[in-house]
């Protein structure tokens, strides 16, 4: 359950985490300091790409919660792209798809920062 | 008295003598037995019972001398026909033979508990073969045996002695006397080999009363004779030995006070409540082990946060504390400074001249030499315990060792202090954690409603001591049920709180509220002011309408509602946002009701993820699949049957009886008519 990891690269204007493994209580707070470490840096725009993650918990959702108001204060977002079909499935359980926008392709969320910079 | 002598005169001249040695020596060992006896239940310590044994010899050659003096001249005869010629001779001669033979006895019973110390098998073997060649001696000197002139009462008394030999070197009890025990002993022993030696020549001479004791019994005398011999030699072997061990005698002595003092703390060890017994014993034992100037033990401790450190000198001997601190931490020594930076031991050989202290002379320390050394627990520094001596150059690797093993005990006592104060908490925390347990069980329902129309079943399982798994089900009116169930995100006492909360703000909405999503709308409302960021709240909310037959249900983020129906089987999932996400507005907007309109044996099925996401040991899911199936199987059971039926399929699939996630479950069977 605790295989859990974060790996994080920059885009052009863009951060981009990738996740991988379990995101539940217990590795939580490894993504609360990666979300923690980009808003140190003033990095707003941030893309998690979730193609490998294979499990969330309602304490992993939560983390989101906790910066996506500071991130959306600053004129950035959060963007979630490349969910499986199961982890897409908790999000949606709780109504995500109308709080963050989610992409199938990690792509198109780093376009969607370009347009809206334009 | 005439008489005996009347038949005796009759009688053969050597019967008589027969039966008188009889007599004689009959009498002696039940003298023998009864004094073997008394001998026994004295307690007799080695030095007790030499002291003892010179006074009673002194005493006897004070008998003797005197006697000697007094004899008159018939004495001098060896002839046993004396013993009959004078009343004085008779007297006296009963009189010494018993006194030495009593003394005999003494110096045997002396020398076998000497000789017994610390015995060894051979040991007795060869102490008995001693008293059987004595005896064997003794007996050949009965007068009507007639061995006077043949070789085998030699063989007898070469072997006694051969054998006196070999026992005097059973000298083991020197070795554990104390040093002053052993000046004792050395004095004693050479008393008494120079007292034993003038027994030895008087038994041998030709003086009228030692001619008393050979007429009146020649096998007592020899008895008394071996003895005396036996006595000179152990005691002068005796002498020379302990001779040899004083020299290191305070080194055996310090070395038994070092077993007896790690003995000791090994005991307060394990008494961790006497904490400060322990640190009391430990320097008080160093003062004494390493005959220490002053001795005292300082412990550290770090603070958490700042990683300050702060000293405490839990115990010290004979130094105070602003001189503890004049060693500690002066600025141009900081001697705890050196033990800080490397936790070695620390050896100052001379406290005014080693750089690290001569500070302290201007200090008006006094001169001398300083041990440090370090109490470690897990390799981590906690404390010393310094130890200073008068002289330059006057620890040596004794001490260091004794007062290294006296650390480690230290540091062992406070390694488990601290486990018992944890293991407390510990158990306090727990104790804590199930009367949450316990109250959270009651804000559940402890009954469900009662309705001929509706059959209920729920349970909810935390897997921690709390949760987060909240479900109720509510009496509206007398046609009208509310039936919640909600998940607070995260486990444990934050969640178990915020599931207190809810159900507050659920149980006073639903009175006034109308719909269910009247009711999500202003729980989220009120919910998004308290709550953390990170906290959110999954919860579907029902109203079932028992004279309309139908349930209206709103979700806030929650699992499906599984319908089950004769023909479908539905997972509802409305839209709709968790409790806590988001603000009024958005929400509003994104919750819509559903009403299922119900017929007989409809079952409706509220559960929490942790049925779902309940994993096996591959990490697969239980699924919504495996619900619904098992659901639909069993769609013509009780309610109370079904949520049996769930609850241990899930229970069979992860294969273990504890859940990873808080597990709720909430049967609903209509058994009314449809509408």
């Amino acid at each position: 359950m605790t295989d859990f990891k974060i790996h994080h690269r920059d885009g052009e204007g863009v951060s981009i985490i990738e996740l991988k493994g379990y995101l539940d209580a217990h590795t939580a707070p490894d993504l609360e300091t990666a979300f923690q470490k980009l808003i140190d840096e003033k990095k707003y725009n941030v893309v998690v790409n979730c193609r490998d993650l294979s499990y969330i918990s309602s304490a992993g959702l939560g983390v989101f919660m906790a910066y996506v108001e500071d991130i959306r204060k600053n004129m950035g977002d959060i963007k979630l792209t490349n969910m499986s079909a199961k982890v897409y499935n908790v999000f949606d359980l709780l109504g995500f798809p109308l709080l963050y926008e989610i992409f199938k392709d990690e792509q198109e969320a780093v376009l969607r920062f370009g347009e809206r910079k334009k | 008295m005439y008489d005996v002598v009347s038949v005796a005169v009759k009688m053969e001249f050597s019967s008589l003598v027969v039966i008188r040695e009889f007599v004689v020596i009959l009498s002696f060992v039940l003298i023998s037995l009864y004094i073997i006896n008394r001998y026994k239940s004295s307690p007799h310590s080695a030095p007790k019972g030499i002291s003892r044994l010179f006074l009673m010899i002194v005493l006897s050659l004070l008998f003797i001398g005197i006697a000697i003096i007094f004899q008159p001249p018939e004495f001098y005869s060896r002839d046993a026909m004396n013993f009959y010629r004078s009343a004085v001779f008779m007297i006296f001669s009963t009189l010494i033979t018993l006194i030495l033979a009593v003394l005999a006895l003494y110096i045997m019973l002396t020398l076998r508990d000497l000789v017994f110390f610390k015995r060894k098998k051979t040991t007795r073997r060869y102490y008995l073969a001693y008293l059987v060649f004595v005896f064997a001696a003794c007996a050949g000197e009965l007068s009507f045996i007639h061995l006077e002139d043949m070789f085998i009462p030699h063989i007898f008394y070469a072997g006694a002695i051969c054998l006196i030999v070999m026992n005097s070197f059973k000298q083991n009890w020197i070795v554990y006397l104390s040093k002053r025990e052993k000046v004792y002993s050395i004095v004693y022993s050479i008393l008494l080999f120079i007292s034993l030696i003038m027994l030895d020549v008087f038994l041998a001479s030709g003086l009228g009363s030692n001619n008393a004791i050979v007429s009146y019994s020649k096998p007592l005398h020899s008895f008394i004779w071996l003895n005396a011999i036996f006595g000179t030699i152990y005691f002068g072997v005796a002498f020379i030995s302990t001779l040899f061990h004083l020299p290191t005698a305070e080194v055996f002595e310090k070395k038994q006070s070092e077993l007896n003092s790690l003995h000791n703390l090994s005991r307060l060890v394990t008494q961790v409540f006497d904490f400060n017994d322990l640190v009391n014993t430990v320097t008080q034992m160093t003062m004494e082990v390493c005959d220490a100037r002053s001795v005292w033990l300082e412990l550290f401790s770090f603070d958490d946060k700042t990683g300050e450190m702060s000293v405490e000198v839990v115990s010290k001997k004979n130094i105070t504390h602003e001189e503890i601190e004049l060693y500690g931490k002066s600025d141009s020594t900081q001697l705890r400074r050196y033990i800080l930076d490397s936790p070695k031991v620390l050896l100052i050989e001379d406290i005014w001249f080693d750089r690290r202290t001569k500070s302290l002379k201007e200090k008006g320390v006094a001169r001398g030499s300083l041990l440090s050394i370090p109490l470690l627990s897990h390799g981590k520094l906690i404390g010393v315990l310094h130890a200073t001596k008068e002289f330059q150059n006057s620890f040596d690797q004794e001490d260091i060792d004794v007062m290294k093993t006296f650390a480690d005990h230290v540091s062992i006592a406070i390694e488990n202090s601290r486990l018992i104060a944890r293991s407390i908490e510990r158990e306090r925390y727990h104790q804590e954690m199930m009367v949450a347990q316990k109250m959270q069980k009651r804000l559940l329902p402890q009954q469900l409603p009662v309705i001929s129309a509706v059959e209920f079943a729920a349970i909810s399982e935390s897997s921690l001591e709390v949760g987060g798994d909240y479900y109720d089900v509510i009496n509206l009116s007398d046609e009208s049920v509310g039936i919640v169930i909600g998940d607070v995100s995260g486990k444990g006492v934050s969640a178990a709180f915020y599931m207190a909360e809810v159900k507050g703000i659920v149980l006073s909405l639903s009175k006034i509220c109308r719909t269910p999503r009247e009711l999500l709308l202003r729980a989220n409302d009120t919910l998004l002011s308290s709550l953390e960021k990170n906290a959110f709240i999954s919860a579907v909310y029902a109203v079932l309408d028992i004279s309309k037959a139908t349930l209206t249900m709103a979700r806030a983020g929650h699992c499906p509602v599984l319908y089950i129906s004769d023909e479908t089987s539905e997972l509802i999932k409305s839209s709709g946002i968790g409790l806590g996400l988001t603000n009024g507005s958005q929400f509003e907007q994104a919750t819509e009701e559903r009403i299922i309109k119900l017929k007989r044996g409809d079952i409706c099925i509220f559960y929490t993820d942790g049925i779902t996401e309940a994993h096996n040991e591959n990490m697969e899911e239980f699924g919504y699949e495996r619900l619904v199936k098992i659901a639909r199987e069993c769609r013509d059971c009780s309610a109370e049957a079904m949520k049996d039926e769930i609850l241990n399929s899930v229970k069979a699939f992860i294969g273990q009886e504890t859940y990873s996630d808080d597990v709720t479950l909430v049967v609903v069977k209509w058994l009314g008519n449809s509408n």
